[in-house]
């Protein structure tokens, strides 16, 4: 990697959560494909501006469950809130939510048949009703905000991996929501752009985004996180603060993921 | 210079036949030589042996008049075989044109329905599919000509039907809508609502600006111009004045003396000139008022005062310029004046119906009335059914190859259902959608030369009753092989110059 910044404690992990709200509540959540059962009884809260990684080996239900939080799957057992709007099949509570938190995929997902511009610009002027003009002067902040407003009338099919990821965080960051999810954001990218998607992660995470991210990236987890959650078999195994979880973690299974990956 | 001469000798050290560019165009050549060889030796044998058997290939028959009724379209009674196989052609582009249209329109909707998430809405429509596309479309046509024939017969033995829909074993019949002589008063008054609409326009959209609120401006533009249109056609007798004002106009352009135009030229041109040379010295003064002028200059300000004298002495030289001008201002006004000029009570549109002038039988479309004869009526709904299931097949791959990701990133973004579809998948699904279903368009124009089963008089029908009275199979033929190909060939230049346009950018 080509990364030389020593990973060091920011901001985030120094700072008293304690006092800060839920923004998002998980109960018992389970659900399952057809016998298999992807999510078991998973209890999680989240407060507001806390930066929360989600590790684990794959098929554990990461992704599934963060994808339960802007209702893409449907839980089938227990409760979501997402800022004390909670996700049932009401059409206006899922618009509610879905227009407030943001998400990241692992394969981009930009519409290839519009430009960058038009691709930011999208949601905010259908969904948040925004003029045209408004919607265009926002959307090259937020391409300068993640360092590639020259590319803003270019089609995605033009950019790289990373530029293409850059821009899809600037998409969801278009509906100002209050909560991000970031769904193995750079698994899909060649090494050398893994940097510069994680820089602008680091830097959203400083203005304090609350933040939900799935990942492999340890230096990332280490230096960003304020709180970790390790996931197997669809249940959490083991939660605790960035600085715990890495010097003292307490479950078996943990461990021996952390020697595999560390 | 070594470099030069070291190129050279690469370039020598290559043996002409092991030089790929050589190669190339010597195989391009051969194969070309080859092909024309092959041609002109068929076309001599064809040649010869069709002299042998006295085989004429002219196209005169075509000047020369045959005995051929044609079941409807432009012309029942051809007096050429020309002319019939003109009449044939129209009808063959009637029902492809409207053919493709209407199997456009189902094929999405039935797309769409396999797609559904309704049970018995997706059953319905794989139903439709897969039975259409598995029975033969000469059957299908068939099938539909009987069951019309089922149909009771004309129930008037003469007059106009009543009703907006009459349905016999005659045909489909229904009122035809035209311009009426309250039409051109009835513009004025749609005239004045696109200004208004310009208007409309124009404020909604700096509400929407200011505020952000959407105000579909270009809908209310139109709304208001379909309210003028709808109030316009209890009041355009309100601009019957026109009729005498234009009159008017007529006697007076009539009246003027020649030097009236005459004079009117010359002050436009003398006093274009003169404003022209005015703007452009004080653009040349300088914002304290210094005044450059270069040679280039003054030789642009005598050009415009020589042209602008030389008109003026084309028009007192040429004195029937100004009587033409007077003239055709004249005719013009008195056209407008006609226009004008009607009834009080006179309708901007009127319908007429379809009207039976013989015992059991309907008059030929496009005199009176629209009337689908039962011949178009089986083609058009054989083809347009059976292409509806291949173009609803088409749409469904269309949708299906856009990827999940694209309908879960439009969601995670808020957008709608409705507006996922509009923004997110048919731009995307076009692309996959529009070649094969270009394929399916020159198929229905192909098969419509099945209506020769019903009796119908298309191209191929009326093509080989001409060649069997006249015996001219070749060139009867080569009408044929050109007139469909023409076809496909429209048909593949628009589909094509659509998927240049749907095609995704990349690097």
């Amino acid at each position: 990697m080509t990364d030389t910044t020593p990973v060091e404690p920011t901001d985030g992990q120094t700072r008293d959560l304690s006092g800060a709200r839920d923004m998002i509540v998980c109960e018992n959540v389970s659900k399952w494909y057809g016998d298999f059962q992807a999510l078991d009884g998973v209890s999680a809260n989240i407060k507001e501006q806390e930066v929360v990684v989600v590790l684990g080996p794959s098929g554990s239900g990461k992704s599934t469950w963060i994808r339960c939080i802007n209702r893409l799957e449907i839980h089938q057992q227990g409760r979501i809130v997402v800022d004390d709007v909670e996700l049932t099949n009401d059409l206006r509570n899922i618009e509610k939510v879905r227009s407030e938190v943001g998400m990241v995929f692992q394969q981009f997902n930009l519409f290839p048949h519009l430009t960058i511009m038009d691709n930011v610009t999208l949601a905010p002027i259908w969904v948040r009703k925004k003029p045209r003009a408004e919607a265009e002067s926002q959307a090259m902040a937020l391409l300068e905000r993640v360092g590639i407003p020259e590319q803003a009338e270019k089609y995605p099919g033009q950019l790289s991996g990373g530029q293409q990821q850059r821009v899809a965080i600037a998409r969801a960051l278009a509906m100002e929501p209050r909560i991000m999810l970031f769904d193995e954001p750079t698994s899909a990218l060649d090494p050398e752009m893994i940097k510069e998607v994680l820089d602008v992660m680091k830097a959203l995470a400083l203005s304090g985004m609350t933040m939900m991210v799935v990942t492999h990236e340890m230096g990332f987890a280490k230096e960003v996180a304020d709180r970790l959650i390790f996931m197997e078999d669809g249940q959490i195994v083991e939660q605790n603060t960035t600085e715990l979880f890495f010097s003292n973690p307490t479950e078996d299974r943990t461990k021996a993921f952390l020697s595999q990956i560390l | 210079m070594t470099a030069a001469t070291t190129q050279e000798r690469v370039s020598q050290r290559v043996p002409l036949w092991r030089d790929v560019i050589v190669l190339k165009w010597v195989t391009q050549l051969f194969l070309l030589l080859v092909v024309l060889g092959a041609m002109w030796f068929l076309a001599s044998q064809a040649g010869d042996n069709l002299r042998a058997r006295n085989i004429n290939t002219e196209f005169d028959f075509l000047e020369r008049p045959v005995d051929i009724q044609i079941s409807e379209g432009i012309d029942t009674h051809p007096d050429t075989g020309g002319r019939a196989l003109w009449a044939a052609m129209v009808n063959t582009l009637r029902l492809s044109i409207s053919g493709i249209l209407f199997a456009s329109v189902l094929g999405v909707i039935v797309g769409l329905a396999r797609l559904s998430d309704n049970w018995i809405v997706r059953r319905i429509a794989t139903g439709w599919v897969e039975v259409l596309r598995n029975i033969p479309l000469l059957v299908q046509m068939v099938l539909i000509y009987s069951a019309l024939t089922a149909l009771p017969r004309v129930g008037l033995d003469t007059g106009p039907i009543n009703g907006w829909l009459h349905i016999s074993n005659k045909g489909i019949s229904m009122p035809r809508i035209f311009l009426a002589d309250g039409f051109y008063q009835w513009a004025i008054v749609v005239l004045l609502g696109v200004m208004a609409a310009y208007f409309v326009r124009r404020h909604r959209q700096a509400i929407q600006d200011k505020t952000g609120v959407h105000t579909s401006p270009t809908l209310w533009a139109l709304g208001t111009v379909a309210f003028f249109g709808f109030v316009g056609l209890f009041i355009h007798p309100a601009f019957s004045w026109l009729g005498p004002v234009f009159d008017g106009v007529a006697d007076l352009l009539d009246s003027l003396p020649n030097a009236v135009p005459q004079l009117l030229f010359v002050l436009i041109a003398v006093g274009g000139a003169t404003a022209w040379i005015r703007r452009f010295i004080s653009d040349r003064r300088s914002a304290l008022g210094h005044l450059t002028i270069s040679d280039d200059d003054w030789f642009r300000i005598a050009f415009t005062a020589v042209a602008s004298l030389a008109v003026v002495l084309l028009i007192f030289r040429w004195s029937g310029l100004s009587a033409w001008t007077l003239n055709s201002g004249r005719d013009l006004f008195e056209v407008l004046a006609d226009k004008f000029n009607v009834d009080g009570a006179a309708r901007p549109f009127d319908a007429m119906r379809p009207d039976i002038i013989q015992k059991g039988k309907f008059p030929n479309y496009g005199k009176n009335g629209l009337t689908m004869s039962l011949g178009f009526a089986s083609v058009f709904f054989a083809v347009v059914f059976y292409t509806s299931a291949f173009i609803g097949e088409n749409v469904r791959g269309g949708i299906l190859a856009v990827p999940v990701g694209q309908t879960e990133a439009a969601k995670a973004v808020g957008l709608s259902r409705g507006q996922i579809i509009r923004h997110v998948v048919l731009p995307q699904a076009f692309r996959v959608i529009l070649p094969p279903t270009g394929n399916q368009y020159l198929n229905l124009t192909k098969n419509t030369s099945l209506a020769v089963a019903v009796g119908m008089s298309d191209m191929v029908q009326v093509g080989t009753t001409v060649f069997n009275q006249t015996g001219m199979t070749l060139p009867v033929v080569a009408i044929w092989m050109l007139f469909y190909l023409s076809c496909s060939l429209t048909i593949s230049v628009i589909v094509n110059w659509f998927n240049v346009r749907m095609r995704l950018v990349e690097r």
